[in-house]
């Protein structure tokens, strides 16, 4: 449920956490990603910085300038300005990324997995694919490509994305993997719960995988512009499209890549309006599928 | 100039307050554990208090001076000995270039610190030389020190003699239980009374698996509210599973049921709630309590916490220094 009023709790003595709601949904996002951008705008006195997640804030601020206290009162009132979330409107840069679904890396991934930790380990594309009655991994490739994906907050890793499909008909669920992977590729893309991620480096993981993109999300020598002077490629509030490619495309990405000539696809013009989102979202099917 | 003999168990470049205003990128702000300890060592050489130094982990690092200058040696007593003599804590000393310092084990506290005149001279990134080294961030190279590299020192001009004073020194636990400031929330809400008096009431042992991303404690298991178990599915399966959301640095962060404090590298969001908090003021204390060590918990208000970390910021300055 989405709350009346927000829920304010301390994190000992320099965080607050503040609640939107207790479920997975855009709306308490914007929310904390709109109270975030109102913080940064305010300049409130004793702002350290904010992370959002799906459904909640972090605040971190500074108790010599602040006390916890005004800082709430602060925050109700920003949230009073907020209006209803079809007021927000973020600044919200597009990434397209050239992705190879149902890739030969992942499925090495898989497999090492199947011998070492589970032999009755589905597939994972087949596995998504039949928990969520689509036909085939084919389908599940048409799907998930399908839809922009909105960045609700980075974390776990530095730079590491979570990911929310904004097209409804692209939304899918699915376990994570019980135990845990000890390993995946760096770049792969998969999903648990309904998030969807990107590995920035090669770490152990838990989401299910079905496709690899070449494209660095994760820069500590600095070679690309795109990154602007930052090691990680992402803030909250941008969106992602995944690109299906072929394996010749793919390659031909990772030699870019690998030569420094490679070039980010980022659309740095758009705003995203929650308005004109939800009255988008209004008029689909949502029962269609790609 | 420090030129690296043994890099001794695990020790970085850190500087105060490390890496911060890139939680919602994932980067933990790593920095010192003990920053009060490490702080009293910058202000004993004249340098701002969150120069860039060094942080040994239980068994320090052996180093060669390549220039005179001006060091401090402050936190766990690990026997450090300059060419073969026993040296002091918590003053600074002069050095000659071709002297060799050895840091030994730590058989007080956890993690020494040692300081430059100066401060090394690290790079920045994201606007710290902290090191970060799961990540390959920060220090010189992105990992921990190691046998035969240099570290530059930036020019200072330390003076010899500085002694922090008796009464603005921390005081280790002699009798291996720490008590611990802790703050009730974000998620305390999930936990019922009995699980709330036997957090309170229980002595946590801190097990071996620990580092600078977080601290894991052996205890008994917890006990819930109705807010845990009835929740809609995406909150997950287990009890103490939340919607991902951020983590307070400090957090005392519910795995299933393994309470692991959420410490200077650790992660900036998950899916586990976090009943309580340590605050600043204690970090200090965790820096320095060792494996197999007791935490007991002592509960503390916002506002108590926040007037610890005033007061404890306010003895990290010229006032602590005697000569």
């Amino acid at each position: 449920m989405i709350f009346d009023e927000a829920n304010f709790s301390p994190g000992g003595d320099r965080y607050i956490t503040v609640e939107f709601g207790n479920e997975m949904n855009l709306e308490l996002n914007f929310m904390a990603q709109g109270l975030a951008g109102a913080l940064r705008e305010a300049g409130t006195k004793g702002l350290v910085e904010t992370a959002p997640c799906f459904a909640s804030l972090l605040v971190h601020y500074e108790p010599r300038d602040i006390s916890y206290g005004d800082m709430v009162t602060e925050l109700k009132s920003l949230i009073g300005s907020l209006g209803s979330t079809d007021e927000i409107e973020l600044d919200s840069r597009l990434f397209t990324f050239e992705t190879l679904y149902l890739d030969p890396w992942t499925k090495e991934c898989i497999d090492d997995y199947r011998e070492k930790l589970n032999p009755d380990k589905e597939y994972d594309p087949d596995f998504v694919a039949r928990l969520n009655g689509l036909e085939d991994r084919h389908q599940l490739v048409r799907v998930h490509s399908s839809s922009e994906y909105w960045v609700a907050s980075l974390g776990f890793w530095p730079g590491l994305p979570f990911l929310q499909p904004l097209d409804p008909r692209a939304m899918i669920t699915c376990p994570k993997y019980n135990p845990p992977r000890t390993w995946t590729p760096q770049g792969a893309v998969g999903m648990g719960g309904s998030a969807s991620s990107i590995y920035p480096v090669a770490t152990p993981g838990g989401y299910q995988l079905f496709g690899r993109t070449p494209v660095p999300i994760w820069d500590p020598n600095k070679r690309f512009d795109a990154f602007e002077g930052d090691i990680v490629l992402f803030r909250p509030g941008d969106r992602i499209k995944f690109q299906p490619v072929t394996r010749a495309d793919y390659d031909d990405a990772e030699r870019k890549i690998e030569d420094g000539s490679y070039l980010y696809n980022i659309v740095e013009y758009q705003r995203f309006s929650v308005r004109n989102y939800q009255s988008w979202v209004n008029k689909l099917d949502k029962s269609e599928r790609f | 100039m420090l030129e690296i003999i043994k890099p001794g168990l695990e020790t970085s470049i850190q500087d105060f307050p490390g890496r911060i205003g890139y939680w919602n990128q994932g980067f933990p702000p790593s920095g010192p554990m003990d920053s009060w300890s490490f702080r009293l060592g910058n202000i004993l050489l004249g340098n701002d208090a969150g120069a860039p130094g060094l942080e040994a982990q239980f068994m320090g690092p052996t180093i060669k001076f390549q220039s005179d200058g001006v060091i401090a040696l402050t936190g766990a007593d690990m026997m450090s000995k300059l060419d073969g003599e026993a040296i002091p804590n918590w003053q600074s000393i002069a050095v000659k270039a071709g002297q060799t310092l050895v840091m030994g084990p730590a058989i007080k506290g956890s993690r020494g610190y040692l300081t430059v005149a100066g401060g090394i001279d690290a790079p920045n990134w994201l606007g710290s030389a902290s090191t970060f080294h799961k990540a390959s961030v920060g220090g010189l190279d992105g990992s921990a020190i190691q046998a035969g590299q240099v570290l530059p020192v930036k020019a200072g001009a330390g003076q010899a003699g500085r002694r922090v004073k008796e009464a603005c020194r921390p005081i280790f636990a002699s009798d291996k239980k720490w008590q611990i400031e802790a703050v009730a929330g974000p998620n305390d809400d999930w936990i019922d009374d009995a699980g709330h008096a036997q957090f309170l009431a229980t002595e946590w042992k801190l097990e071996a698996r620990s580092d600078r991303t977080g601290y894991r404690l052996d205890g008994p298991d917890w006990t819930f509210t109705e807010k845990a178990t009835n929740k809609p599915p995406e909150n997950g399966e287990f009890p103490s599973n939340i919607i991902d959301h951020g983590y307070p640095l400090g957090g005392i962060n519910l795995c299933g049921q393994k309470p692991i404090i959420l410490v200077n590298d650790g992660p900036s969001m998950g899916g586990f709630i976090v009943p309580y908090t340590v605050p600043s003021a204690a970090f200090w204390k965790l820096g320095q309590i060792k494996p197999n060590e007791f935490l007991c918990f002592n509960k503390v208000s916002v506002e108590e916490a926040q007037a610890l970390r005033i007061a404890l910021d306010d003895m990290c300055n010229e006032t602590s220094i005697e000569s």
